[in-house]
């Protein structure tokens, strides 16, 4: 079982959010800890999912905001 | 891959109110698909959420060129904490119920390479990725809250922590029940963790 304090260090590592120190010492820890480093690669896999179910707006959407940026340049 | 370095949002930002438009283009498609996934999250409507991506930027565009940008933070959580806030404004003042009605079937998500794909693949990763949005609007306010300000508005854990007035031990706590949450509901849903789903 995995303690709630090294489950949410586990967060900020792959978020990179973890401190240098606490990074190597997890990363030291993956050596010999198969449950951790399971749940380290689920949560990599989570992620890169999460990423995936971006969406992105039409061009006309992108084109309105860059025109309108222009036009304010021209006006200046 | 791309092996160019890749010039910073901080120098696109200075180069932009030095009055470099090419470099807003680039901060912009750098961060359209964070900020309409944002705003799309929460709003659950294309077009509205298109209208309000285009309000975040005009407003970021104003801020900059009026000199009033602070460059401590990251552009990034910026642009996507003022997408975000749009999209609670929005939403609170059209009092919408929160039906899922998030696919209008036309839109490919043209920000993965998908050439070699067939196109029944294709069509299972839409359909894939159409659920996890979905499934991600179940999860629990307050976990989806976080899940969306630190996966997609780019937040640190402890600036949502400061947004949202709890600990950083209850964001992450928050963070890693959403994660939990939504790991159940895709084995629920057959949705696997099958790579070919979401490689680029």
């Amino acid at each position: 079982m995995i303690k709630t304090s090294t489950q949410n260090e586990l967060i900020q590592y792959v978020y990179n959010e973890l401190a240098d120190d606490a990074c190597a010492q997890l990363e030291s820890t993956f050596m010999h800890d198969d449950e951790l480093a399971e749940g380290c690669s689920e949560l990599l896999q989570l992620q890169s999912l999460l990423d995936s179910a971006l969406k992105s707006p039409h061009e006309c959407a992108v084109n309105n905001i860059l025109s309108y940026s222009k036009s304010l340049s021209l006006q200046s | 891959m791309n092996t160019t370095t890749q010039v910073s949002d901080s120098a696109l930002v200075s180069l932009y109110i030095a009055g470099n438009e090419n470099a807003f283009e680039q901060l912009v498609n750098r961060h359209k698909n964070k900020v309409y996934t944002t705003i799309l999250l929460i709003v659950k409507d294309t077009y509205t959420a298109e209208d309000l991506m285009q309000d975040a930027f005009i407003k970021a565009i104003h801020t900059m060129k009026s000199g009033r940008y602070n460059e401590e933070g990251k552009f990034s959580s910026w642009i996507c904490r003022i997408a975000h806030n749009l999209a609670i404004d929005f939403f609170r003042k059209e009092k919408r119920s929160p039906m899922i009605t998030l696919e209008d079937g036309s839109n490919v998500f043209n920000t993965m390479a998908f050439a070699e794909d067939s196109a029944e693949q294709l069509q299972v990763k839409e359909d894939t990725h159409a659920r996890l949005r979905e499934l991600i609007q179940t999860l629990p306010q307050s976990q989806r809250e976080v899940l969306m300000m630190r996966h997609y508005a780019d937040m640190s854990f402890q600036e949502i922590a400061d947004a949202t007035g709890v600990s950083i031990n209850t964001a992450l706590g928050r963070m890693r029940y959403a994660l939990i949450n939504l790991r159940k509901k895709m084995l629920n849903s057959n949705i696997a963790y099958d790579k070919n789903l979401y490689t680029e």
